[in-house]
């Protein structure tokens, strides 16, 4: 066996991982066995069009835009982004309600909505199938002990930018091998002014004496 | 002849080893991801036999009331041999939408979805959608989070929406519970849930051992005794 530099395993493994978790995705757990679902992963160059997609969006949604930021700074390490997609129609049969149509011939006559984020209206159960694939991708992730988050946000930036064709509802993995896990705790990402107007904004009952009253 | 003592001892741990994963799979789904980094789902364990036979009960009623229900009445056959059943909630789906516009409902905005009219709750109507689809998918991650432990811990395991829909029916729910699933667990030696018959609600081991013992063994022993 040759010697491999750390940087090198780091990229085989993450490759490898991905690979793992697309698998653990593909086989998870179906209702009415219906395995539909597409999976892709977003290559560097579709990275960074997600970003200055999400970035794009500015005021109209500092979330995602906050998003964007991420994963500019996600980018820096060895990064991968898995995005899963599927269809919005029933092919169940189940006429559960949960879209709001009685039945499941109602709800794929109805006229279909379309957005950059998601098309709808969209079956709840291909939503828990495509979702649950996703949490398996994840499951495997935390399991073979790499960084991971689910978003929404660069699925639907993955949507818009077609880098996933032919779906209506999306959702996204992204797992790093960053050297401390650059998932959670993003205070950087807010100064502390702003967070501190959003908070005053949020909850302005928070500093006054009772609820109701204001102090000029 | 009495059973042995070691028998009945295995029959006690294998239910005790149930009841515990019930609970180990709770926290595993407990703690999957959740869109946005919101909670909003409970998990409930119903892991007495009278109270499962009660979920059963409430399934098999509402086979009928759908032409897309059939399979319930399989359904309820399975989960009646399941050990512990858990019912996974989504608490915000009916009545707080996420105000992120995501259009996975067909509305556009949370808004307009806010404003639309939901079905009315009556026979037939599992779910009185439309619901906020973003919102009810975090039930996917925690069924997914118990499914996955299941598959560690070497639980068999089953996922029923009628499980779900039955218990929201019965009100052993919290209250704002607007889309629920279910995972039945077993600790035996085969899988109460794998390689079911077709008509398993007509021909399964317990209406087999109707027929077969439990019809003329009375007869029997009234006769020859």
């Amino acid at each position: 066996m040759q010697r491999r530099e750390m940087d090198d395993l780091l990229l085989g493994g993450l490759d490898r991982a991905v690979e793992l978790m697309a698998v653990a995705a593909h086989n998870s757990f179906r209702f009415g066995g219906k395995n539909t679902i597409k999976i892709v992963t977003a290559s560097k160059d579709d990275m960074q069009e997600i970003a200055e997609y999400c970035l794009s969006l500015g005021d109209m949604s500092p979330l995602g835009a906050r998003d964007g930021r991420h994963l500019i700074e996600l980018m820096k390490e060895p990064v991968a982004l898995m995005i899963i997609g599927d269809k919005r129609r029933s092919h169940f049969n189940y006429n559960c309600g949960a879209c709001g149509y009685r039945s499941c011939a109602e709800m794929n006559a109805a006229e279909e909505v379309e957005s950059l984020t998601a098309n709808g209206p969209s079956c709840q159960f291909r939503n828990i199938n495509l979702n649950m694939a996703a949490n398996s991708a994840a499951a495997m992730a935390w399991r073979l002990g790499l960084h991971c988050r689910m978003f929404s946000s660069f699925a639907f930036a993955a949507k818009a930018m077609e880098i996933i064709e032919d779906v209506d509802i999306v959702v996204s993995v992204s797992v790093s091998v960053a050297k401390r896990d650059p998932y959670f705790d993003r205070h950087k990402y807010w100064t502390q002014e702003h967070w501190d107007e959003i908070f005053d904004k949020e909850f302005p009952t928070f500093k006054r004496g009772f609820i109701g009253a204001i102090e000029e | 002849m009495t059973m042995e003592r070691s028998l009945k001892q295995f029959e006690e741990d294998r239910k005790q080893a149930a009841r515990i994963a019930a609970r180990l799979l709770l926290a595993s789904g407990t703690t999957s991801p959740r869109v946005g980094g919101v909670g909003e789902c409970t998990i409930h364990i119903i892991d007495d036999e009278c109270d499962i036979e009660d979920l059963c009960q409430q399934i098999e009623s509402m086979a009928d009331e759908n032409k897309g229900w059939g399979f319930f009445k399989r359904d309820a056959a399975m989960l009646r041999d399941a050990d512990a059943v858990l019912v996974v909630t989504s608490l915000r789906s009916l009545t707080d939408p996420s105000d992120i516009n995501c259009n996975m409902c067909g509305k556009l905005t949370c808004e307009y979805m806010r404003k639309s009219e939901r079905l009315p709750r009556e026979q037939g109507i599992a779910f009185t959608g439309p619901l906020c689809t973003f919102r009810a998918d975090n039930i996917a991650y925690a069924v997914d989070g118990i499914v996955s432990l299941a598959r560690n811990l070497g639980i068999d395991y089953g996922v029923y929406w009628s499980a779900g829909a039955a218990a929201m029916r019965m009100r052993i729910l919290p209250r704002d519970t607007g889309f629920a699933l279910a995972v039945a667990i077993s600790v035996t030696e085969k899988s109460p849930f794998r390689d079911i018959p077709l008509k398993y609600d007509e021909k399964n081991e317990r209406t087999m051992n109707d027929r077969i013992i439990k019809r003329l063994w009375p007869q029997f022993r009234s006769i020859y005794s």
